[in-house]
């Protein structure tokens, strides 16, 4: 982290749609949160430019200098949300999406009714600042890609069945249908309830109980941005072990004293040495041993139906390039996949006008080599779409580009019974 | 007028040597069975001649476009021709607008079209129509009939009347009242309350009937305006009483106008009535052409697109604060353009904040406008922004951010800069074209996407000894040693040095001489005024162009402070192309440096005209053999897509469930087994490409062609070979699968002598040469298009368009339109790895290896995209439709030049001839 020193700049500006009021401003620099804020001058005229428009009927969706590409995007009429990036690779897929992110996180802590309807700004302004953990996580590096590809980041546990038994009989026996074991972000399993959650909660709410500070227990009110905007609900959480928490999303009942050490123990304790494997997983995703070829440095695997995904850099021994940069790389690949080539994802917001155009040539397979000109070097990138699911891969420089496309089919032949 | 002297003394090009080669060229045209006799009795006539006929189009500042195209093809192509459409351009703008606005009191917005209308006239092609000996009036390109010499032509309805305006003067008098400028500076006295009769065409304006001309006026002097005649265009401009004023204020300075008037006595009736159709026809067809669809009501479609260009500078003046007078120029004018035109304080503010805010400048923005996307390019230029904005559909932004590179170009390239051409008012033909026709892709609407992108031209290699003559013939044109050029001939500097010259033949580059920036720039400039289509579609009576240009390769400043470097002169730069039937020949002259200093606006000069259009005449012998070779086979051969496409007949299930699968045995993997061996060795020398005959025994068609070629003898031609590629192509899957059949039978008989004496008959450069044809591996040749660019020398070679056309199939053009778009954006990946490459280069010393690069992929060198399609229409429920999967792989090399590839091939390749067939393909390009 911190590579690319000046470079890499992001800032999140909200402003109150109606007034103009700036809320909050979130800046990032090298995937890091940042002081640095932009001149309110700035500010203000980024906010005219688009109000000016849309008081003539054009919405001015986004502009791109050189190396820096903003993105404007109003919700409900009442808030508008500005991104300034120059990382490189920011594209406005990507902004876009973070933007919708940011939204629905605002909403998750503070409830949609307070968001149109703004009676006092100062108020709002004080709670939105519990949201801000959230929002910085989506702006700097992180280990997860949900924000990215609106699928619920996963882990595929060594034996889920026996975790999935025992999460559904908690959950019942707590009163609730909605419950989830998560590891550092990552949903190991869930009730079949909790798949069904909306989009943008179902990334949010995991991605949320990965970035609060560690805490033994939590009661925690949320709105769901898509179920629930304006009537809260209680999301409890409680650490089974260090990095592993129980999720249970629930109304007024359960209290959270009701869910005792013994219940606990009693679901459990039977399970525990599966649950202690599920710990190290976080940044694996994959069960150990799962037979990857060693080539492939970096996968993201997609279910464009079931929203969820696999994204791990770390399949094998540690080589280089860094997984941050591995993930980047992956993260770059992943927008220009989805931009260029790739029709988005069915159910998602975007709606490509070109795409749509020529549907008879549906692209299937996408291979990208960078790096200079001697052999040996740089790496190799390679998609795949074969049905729902989409995989994408971050290979070595060894893998000759013509095994590109084999390599990759048989992976995701190997890894779609894991999702 | 500022000739120079040289012009007036008689030359004709049939006292040069050229003579005798345009005698062969006749003969060889007759041979072609295509009746030249148009252009021809236009040359005739011009031998005849003292003065060349286009001596009257030239401009007051030397600027001469003049455009004659031969006849036969003008009757014949006058609706359809694309180009001549484009020429004239404007004209049909404002007959769209003219409906539009008719209920509308938008005066000032149309006031401003006329202007720009106005200013384009000036410099597009003058209409002329001259004496012939034979009667065989040419049509004139665009509305009327016209002619110089009213006396020549009887049964005229329009006479031309060119009169010379001063509106300076007007200024001195003031102008006081409306409707008087028709008298102040033409002369022409027209009473409103007169008119007794109002056209039923023109509700909106009475007829400029001239009831008196006004003594000591142009029109009395010029002696041929008659009492009663009808004004009907100024300029080509159509004119009624109501816009007669306001098109004639928008005369920017002294000039000669040209009037057009209708005969007092013509029979009033007919003349509009057809005029009227051929202008709506024109009109469809322009706009069919603009946006490659056919939907009624399409005029109004085009309006209603919102895009615009806009010039606007950045620079208020606080004290005036009169309204819109940030805009210097903007373009069209409709209501879907309005809009964006309202909102150009968002570009102004974003232009300026955000290269505050990120220290870059701008280059592009999105809007959304009626649930529209809308990109918009910027282009700064120290105080002024050029705007280009465009649907999203039609331009995607990657195409859009190349277009205004291109604009920009191009307008330096003929003005020297943005400031002075807008600044001089000089405007637009080109504008004209970048903001709208660009948008929309002319001539070939797929392949435009991509290849009007590409910073090269179109390059049609030839064989060495066409090359050859073509060569000669250029080098004897540039070293400017005819006798009249030589100094010692008048005993005084010569005028122009000749730099360089290139040749296009239909619209693709076949020699040149010239820096590839000058070459790019001439290309792009002949792109923007359609000439290489022109020249492509249709035969060109003759074709001359005069006019200063700016290249930027020798104008930009020298980096290099040592005295002994070369130093370009601080002269100015001339461009005369000459164009004779299919060919255009570009020359860039030079004067200052070692020839004599330029004063004024020179025109052109006759002597360099006629030597040029010699150097064509003698070129006119190879004509027929060029174009064989435009429509011989191509050179890597391609395939069909559709050939691929199999599984609606079972009978060939029990054979080979796919053609492509089918590897051939026996004779066949001998065939080609020397080609895998050449291949891999690489031959790179080679550039000659030739229809040879062994070409058809490689297999190396597709799974059938292959093998049936062995069989056939080694004279087969080539021409043999498509007709039946075609009739497979149309004639469906029952004969295909029979063939199939006959194929397979024959392969399996090997027949070692006709393999043994194919051998012994292939010199070895036939033998290379049969190598080259194919580029992928395999027994079976499954590429289907290729681009290739070449950077270095500002070429790039693909299918010609009569090779692609030869492929016609229900897919193959779907699949070649998403080829050129995926290699669109292909590129855009490219074009940031060549940024970021220069940047590197840049900094080279403080960078510490490849910490920039940490999120992006760059450098991208090779990308690929593979596609699955299937047929359109898929009647039979039963069975899913076919699929073929084709791969469309670009590459980009860096060292040792900067190179790009891209193609198209079918799946069923071994991956690893990728790698192969590029290095093979360049061999072709060197």
């Amino acid at each position: 982290m911190g590579e690319e020193g000046t470079e890499g700049t992001v800032h999140l500006l909200c402003l109150a749609a109606s007034s103009g009021v700036p809320l909050f401003c979130r800046s990032c620099r090298g995937g890091a949160p940042a002081r640095q804020q932009l001149p309110f001058s700035v500010i203000g005229s980024l906010n005219g430019v688009h109000m000016f428009g849309q008081n003539l009927e054009v919405q001015l969706s986004s502009a791109r200098t050189e190396d820096t590409t903003v993105v404007w995007k109003s919700f409900h009429d009442s808030i508008t949300l500005i991104v300034l990036s120059s990382e490189e690779g920011a594209s406005e897929l990507r902004l876009e999406r973070l933007l919708q992110m940011v939204f629905g996180a605002m909403v998750l802590l503070v409830g949609l009714e307070e968001l149109t309807n703004i009676r006092n700004v100062e108020r709002l302004k004080k709670e939105l600042r519990a949201s801000y953990c959230l929002i910085d996580s989506f702006l700097g590096d992180s280990e997860l890609i949900g924000d990215l590809t609106q699928c619920v980041d996963c882990v595929v546990p060594p034996e889920g069945s026996v975790l999935q038994e025992a999460l559904s009989g908690f959950a019942e026996a707590a009163g609730t249908a909605f419950g989830s074991l998560v590891v550092s972000g990552r949903v190991v399993a869930a009730t079949e309830s909790w798949w069904r959650l909306g989009t943008p909660e179902a990334v949010l709410l995991p991605w949320l109980v990965g970035s609060l500070p560690p805490q033994a227990a939590r009661d925690y009110p949320v709105y769901l941005p898509h179920g629930s905007p304006t009537v809260p609900h209680r999301l409890l959480t409680l650490t089974l072990l260090p990095g592993l928490e129980l999720c249970l999303l629930c109304g007024p009942r359960p209290p959270l004293s009701q869910l005792d050490p013994q219940i606990l123990d009693r679901w459990w304790q039977p399970v525990l040495d599966p649950l202690r494997a599920c710990v190290p997983l976080g940044s694996r995703a994959l069960p150990a041993g799962f037979p990857l070829h060693t080539d492939i440095l970096g996968l993201l695997l997609l279910h464009l139906e079931l929203k969820r995904c696999l994204f791990t850099v770390e399949p094998s021994g540690v080589q280089e390039p860094s997984p941050e940069h591995r993930r980047r790389l992956l993260r770059s690949f992943y927008t220009l996949v989805t931009a260029t080539h790739f029709p988005p994802e069915p159910g998602s917001a975007e709606d490509k006008v070109e795409e749509a155009a020529q549907r008879t040539q549906v692209p299937r397979v996408c291979y990208l080599v960078s790096g200079p000109e001697e052999p040996g070097t740089g790496w190799r990138l390679v998609a795949v779409q074969v049905g729902p699911r989409r995989l994408l891969l971050l290979l070595s420089a060894q893998c000759p580009t013509h095994a590109l496309r084999g390599l990759a089919t048989h992976t995701l032949q190997a890894l779609s019974p894991l999702l | 007028m500022a000739f120079p002297v040289s012009c007036a003394s008689p030359h004709s090009p049939d006292e040069l040597p050229g003579d005798p080669s345009s005698q062969e060229d006749e003969d060889c045209d007759y041979e072609d069975r295509v009746s030249y006799s148009g252009s021809y009795s236009s040359e005739s006539s011009d031998y005849d001649d003292v003065e060349p006929e286009w001596l009257d189009s030239v401009q007051k500042n030397g600027e001469l476009f003049y455009l004659e195209l031969s006849e036969g093809e003008e009757e014949s192509l006058l609706p359809e021709t694309p180009t001549v459409n484009h020429v004239r351009f404007s004209e049909n703008e404002i007959i769209i607008e003219e409906d539009d606005y008719k209920e509308g009191k938008k005066y000032e917005p149309k006031l401003k079209r006329f202007t720009k209308i106005l200013k384009s006239k000036s410099l597009l092609p003058k209409r002329h129509s001259k004496k012939s000996s034979n009667g065989n009036e040419p049509v004139s390109i665009l509305k009327h009939q016209s002619n110089q010499k009213t006396g020549v032509v009887v049964q005229q309805r329009y006479k031309d009347v060119t009169i010379y305006v001063n509106p300076k003067k007007l200024t001195v008098t003031k102008a006081k009242e409306q409707l008087k400028l028709l008298e102040v500076l033409v002369g022409i006295i027209h009473q409103t309350k007169w008119s007794w009769k109002k056209s039923g065409k023109q509700s909106s304006g009475e007829r400029l009937v001239v009831h008196g001309l006004l003594p000591g006026g142009s029109a009395m002097k010029s002696g041929q305006i008659l009492i009663g005649d009808v004004l009907v265009a100024v300029n080509d401009v159509d004119v009624t009483s109501e816009n007669i004023e306001r098109v004639l204020s928008c005369i920017p300075g002294p000039m000669q106008v040209k009037l057009t008037f209708e005969n007092a006595y013509a029979v009033k009736k007919e003349t509009t009535q057809p005029r009227q159709k051929k202008a709506q026809s024109n009109t469809n067809d322009l706009v069919k052409l603009l946006w490659g669809e056919e939907v009624e009501g399409i005029q109004q479609n085009i309006l209603n697109t919102p895009h615009i260009v806009m010039y606007l500078t950045l620079q208020l003046d606080s004290e005036t604060s009169k309204e819109e007078q940030e805009i210097l120029y903007h373009c069209p004018v409709s209501d879907a353009s309005q809009k964006l035109k309202s909102v150009r304080g968002i570009f102004l503010t974003l232009c300026d904040m955000l290269e505050n805010v990120t220290g870059t400048q701008v280059t592009s923005s999105s809007l959304l406008l009626n649930g529209k996307q809308i990109h918009v390019a910027y282009w700064k230029e120290s105080d002024k922004l050029l705007l280009i904005g465009l649907p999203a559909e039609k331009v995607p932004l990657p195409q859009l951010r190349n277009m205004i590179e291109d604009v920009v170009q191009t307008l330096k390239f003929m003005y020297g800069s943005l400031d002075s051409l807008f600044f001089q008012r000089a405007l637009h033909p080109a504008k004209l074209h970048s903001g709208t026709s660009l948008s929309a892709q002319q001539y070939d609407a797929s392949s435009a996407v991509l290849l009007d992108g590409l910073p090269g031209v179109r390059w049609l290699t030839l064989p060495r000894e066409i090359k050859m003559e073509l060569d000669t013939a250029l080098n004897d044109l540039e070293t400017a040693d005819f006798a009249e050029l030589s100094e010692d001939y008048y005993d005084m500097r010569r005028l122009y040095t000749i730099l360089g010259s290139s040749l296009f033949y239909k619209g693709y580059l076949i020699c040149s001489h010239l820096p590839k920036d000058d070459l790019i720039d001439i290309a792009v400039y002949c792109r923007h005024y359609c000439l290489l289509p022109l020249a492509a579609k249709q035969r060109i009576g003759q074709l001359v162009i005069w006019r200063e240009v700016f290249p930027r390769h020798h104008l930009q400043p020298s980096t290099d402070s040592n005295t002994e470097v070369f130093q370009e002169p601080e002269g100015r730069y001339f461009l005369l192309i000459v164009g004779l039937k299919h060919y255009m020949l570009c020359v860039l002259l030079e004067s200052g440096g070692c020839a004599s200093k330029a004063i004024g606006n020179p025109g052109p000069d006759c002597i360099y005209v006629d030597q040029v259009k010699t150097t064509l005449h003698q070129l006119g012998g190879i004509d027929c053999r060029i174009s064989e070779q435009l429509t011989a086979s191509p050179s890597p051969c391609l395939s069909c897509a559709d050939w691929f496409l199999t599984g609606s007949h079972e009978k060939l299930d029990s054979l080979t469930t796919s053609p492509i699968l089918s590897r051939l045995p026996g004779t066949s993997k001998v065939a080609t087994s020397p080609t895998c061996r050449r291949i891999l060795f690489g031959d790179y020398s080679l550039k000659a490409r030739k229809p040879s005959p062994s070409r058809s025994s490689g297999g190396s068609d597709n799974g059938c062609e292959g093998g049936e070629g062995i069989g056939l003898s080694p004279h087969t031609t080539p021409d043999a070979i498509w007709k039946q590629r075609e009739s497979r192509g149309s004639d469906g899957s029952e004969e295909s699968g029979a063939l199939l059949k006959v194929t397979k039978k024959k392969v399996s008989l090997p027949n070692p002598f006709h393999l043994g004496n194919l051998k012994k008959n292939l010199s070895e450069k036939d033998l290379e040469i049969y190598n080259t044809m194919k580029l992928t591996s395999g027994p079976e040749n499954t590429l289907f298009h290729y681009v290739a660019l070449e950077t270095v020398q500002g070429i790039f070679i693909t299918p010609t368009h009569e090779e692609v056309a030869q492929l016609s199939g229900s897919i193959h053009p779907q699949l070649i339109k998403n080829f050129h778009q995926c290699c669109l954006s292909i590129r855009a990946i490219f074009q940031k790895t060549l940024v970021e490459e220069k940047k590197k280069a840049l900094n080279r010393g403080d960078h510490s290896g490849s910490t920039n690069s940490v999120s992006s992929l760059n450098p991208v060198k090779e990308h690929g995209v593979l596609f699955e399609c299937s047929p359109e229409k898929w009647t039979d429920q039963r069975k899913a439709p076919p699929v073929m999967a084709y791969w469309v792989v670009g590459r980009l090399f860096l060292h040792p030049k900067l190179q790009e590839l891209y193609v198209c091939f079918h799946d069923s390749v071994t991956e690893i001839a990728i790698e192969m067939a590029f290095k093979l393909f360049f061999g072709l390009t060197l």
